[in-house]
């Protein structure tokens, strides 16, 4: 993956250089593929105005091999590993994501995010992201008496991880509690320190028929209305519990098994609230479970060691392929010391959203010994 | 906010659906009657379309236990029920939630109504300015006037006392304006035969020409297509003008004076504006997703213009005094963006 942050290259080039890390760790150029699955917002925005991406990577790695575009806003890079994982008859696909996205006025850039919402009956109402997580974790503080200080706790978490990866945006820059206590208001009751960072960046992962160090074990795809307050449950993601169940049965081991995580925090409600839906705690204790200390890096699980899209940065679509690339490094014992899951993990998830919960993919991921 | 129920299998839209997928059985529809406000986030960060902060956006629950979300300036506690004012001599500013009728119906309503009974004559004036489809937005649109149609008839008046009229002020044949823009297809699928007012016969009123059909009518309802820049809810009224003597007025008064004139002339009328999809001066669309109702068209063209902030081309309601005005439904700053940013 590429670092993530808010350089001024074109979409193609974070694909290109995403590319090619991930060709080289696995010892193959373009040749060596079969298919590549993308995956970038669908709408070019601000400067790029750029469609027909699958054509461009065509040219890009000089190749014709079927290359299929997977957008599926935040959640785009999980639904095309998802994608990757299903299809039939190839030996290597790339799976590649990349974004060029934070190019204009936070204006500009929040209103685009905002046609991930529906569009007649939400979008004129100021249903931004923010304000959408903030009045479901409103209910949620209600339901189980959770409270703000639980979601500065995470964003510190993830602030301390990110300030050890060097491809973080957070990088070197740690933030104290105090500070991310009184960030700004964005969306009562939501501070700026509770949302995840839109930048730049791309990321890529192949997926191979021969036998790897790592195996994927579980693959989860679940999706859910678009109309948040239509769902049943409006303080959990239905869909990221149907993934879950997915994954953890296919995978043959359970919760308990697993030694390091990324979630999906593009705010700090949604990764306390995933904690429950992916089984890690029970409904109502993710806020104990993040008090307890045991998802920091050197805790029993680790959760976000990247620095998550809190502090990573969120490219859009690349970052579950970031994800999955962290959990990769995490599983190999690639990572920095102060960052690395110790002793080396065997089992590692990834937790990848789009829009409020719209479309969830849960994977699990395995070391072979 | 309606909401649409398969009575089968209880799945609940907020789409009008025509049927329910699973059941095939047509939806029913749920119209909020009172709703409270459940929970609220104040929001700091200005957007390109919420570019007035602060603003509240409630979590809202009807009585039937279906939820919105509703953005609003003026702040509300958990627990306080929602309310609009209405006024007669206000303008209604409401949001269409892909539900003309339901607009439409709100938008009266806000602006107290409309007496209706099985005798009322009604008079409808599309707006029609040119042979052009819908998408273009020149015209109003066919959902529109279906939905116009659709209020009166729920209102008992009987089709055959409902007219749809309007005339050509250029070079092109109202016909083609009516078939190309689809106004024609929804007049005849109501078996309502449409009239060029042209060919109306006109009562002379001092310096005015009046069709005859206006002063029959026991109300008229103008259709207006709002457009940035123009003030075309005010220039549709023209068309119940002989055209001769329009063109003649125009040597004697200004367009705005002719306009002022005429809304004293009317006696039973409302406007209702469409400001769906709008175009800009430039005739490129953007969606906007409001309606506009008023007694004053002239009031209505100025708001609407308010709402997308132009204060450019605004010859016909330039000198109305905004303030002036007071607004029902939807606070100005709610729905109020600049449309060149977009």
């Amino acid at each position: 993956m590429t670092r993530f942050d808010y350089s001024t290259k074109p979409w193609w080039q974070f694909a290109f250089e995403a590319s090619l890390e991930a060709l080289k760790d696995a010892q193959m150029t373009p040749a060596d593929l079969d298919a590549i699955v993308f995956s970038s917002i669908s709408t070019a925005v601000g400067g790029e105005h750029q469609s027909h991406k699958v054509s461009f990577l065509s040219d890009l790695f000089k190749t014709n091999i079927p290359i299929i575009e997977i957008p599926s806003v935040c959640g785009g890079g999980g639904v095309a590993f998802w994608t990757a994982l299903h299809l039939q008859g190839f030996k290597n696909i790339l799976v590649l994501a990349s974004e060029k996205y934070a190019d204009n006025k936070s204006e500009t850039t929040v209103d685009w995010i905002l046609s991930a919402a529906e569009k007649t009956i939400e979008q004129p109402e100021g249903m931004l992201f923010p304000v959408q997580n903030a009045l479901i974790w409103q209910q949620y503080m209600e339901k189980y008496k959770a409270t703000m200080d639980d979601l500065s706790l995470v964003a510190f978490k993830n602030h301390t991880n990110a300030s050890f990866n060097p491809k973080a945006y957070f990088y070197k820059k740690p933030i104290d509690l105090e500070k991310i206590k009184n960030s700004p208001i964005v969306a009562s009751p939501f501070r700026l320190m509770d949302c995840s960072l839109s930048v730049n960046g791309g990321a890529a992962v192949i997926l191979s028929q021969e036998e790897t160090e790592i195996k994927v074990i579980g693959s989860g795809f679940a999706t859910d209305y678009l109309m948040t307050f239509q769902r049943q449950d409006l303080t959990h993601f239905k869909a990221t519990q149907l993934a879950a169940k997915l994954a953890f049965d296919q995978s043959g081991i359970t919760p308990a098994d697993i030694n390091v995580a990324e979630i999906h925090d593009a705010f700090t409600s949604v990764e306390l609230i995933s904690y429950e839906d992916l089984g890690f705690a029970d409904f109502g204790k993710g806020a104990e479970l993040i008090r307890s200390g045991k998802i920091n890096l050197g805790g029993a699980l680790p959760i976000n060691p990247s620095g998550g899209l809190k502090a990573k940065g969120h490219p859009i679509s690349a970052t579950g392929l970031a994800q999955i690339y962290e959990i990769t490094n995490q599983l190999k014992g690639r990572c920095e010391k102060e960052r690395q899951t110790n002793p080396f993990p065997k089992h590692g998830l990834t937790h990848n959203i789009g829009g409020a919960g719209g479309s969830v993919t849960v994977h699990i991921f395995e070391k072979n010994n | 906010m309606p909401f649409y129920k398969c009575l089968k299998c209880g799945r609940i839209w907020q789409y009008p659906l025509s049927e329910c997928p699973y059941c095939l059985v047509e939806l029913k529809q749920l119209v909020s009657e009172k709703a409270k406000v459940s929970s609220i986030s104040k929001v700091m960060i200005p957007t390109l379309r919420h570019p007035f902060v602060p603003y509240f956006v409630f979590l809202i629950e009807d009585e039937n236990k279906n939820k919105w979300v509703y953005k609003s300036i003026k702040e509300l506690n958990q627990g306080d029920f929602l309310s609009c004012d209405s006024d007669s001599e206000a303008i209604a500013v409401w949001r269409i939630k892909y539900d003309y009728l339901q607009a439409i119906k709100k938008a009266i309503q806000l602006i107290k109504g409309v007496e209706l009974n099985e005798n009322s004559k009604i008079l409808i004036l599309p707006s029609l300015f040119s042979a052009s489809q819908n998408y273009l937005r020149e015209n109003t649109s066919p959902e529109f006037l279906q939905a116009v149609i659709e209020y009166l008839l729920k209102n008992k008046v009987k089709i055959e006392n409902i007219k749809i009229a309007s005339q050509s002020f250029n070079e092109i044949p109202i016909e083609a304006m009516a078939e190309r823009s689809g106004l024609l297809k929804i007049c005849l699928k109501n078996k309502i035969t449409p009239f060029d007012l042209n060919k109306s016969n006109f009562v002379k009123q001092g310096d005015w020409e009046i069709s005859e059909e206006v002063l029959k009518a026991d109300l008229v309802i103008n259709l207006g297509i709002s457009q940035s820049g123009r003030a075309k809810t005010t220039e549709n009224i023209f068309r119940i003008l002989k055209k001769e003597n329009y063109l003649g007025l125009k040597y004697l008064f200004s367009e705005k004076e002719i306009a002022q004139n005429l809304e004293k002339n009317i006696n039973d009328l409302i406007n209702l504006s469409e400001a769906d999809c709008i175009r800009d001066k430039e005739g490129y669309i953007f969606y906007l997703g409001i309606i506009l109702a008023g007694k004053s068209y002239l009031k209505l063209d100025r708001v609407f213009n308010e709402i997308i902030m132009n204060r450019e081309n605004l010859d016909l309601v330039a000198d109305i005094d905004f303030k002036e005005i007071s607004l029902v439904g939807r606070d100005l700053k709610e729905v109020q963006f600049d449309l060149n940013k977009i």
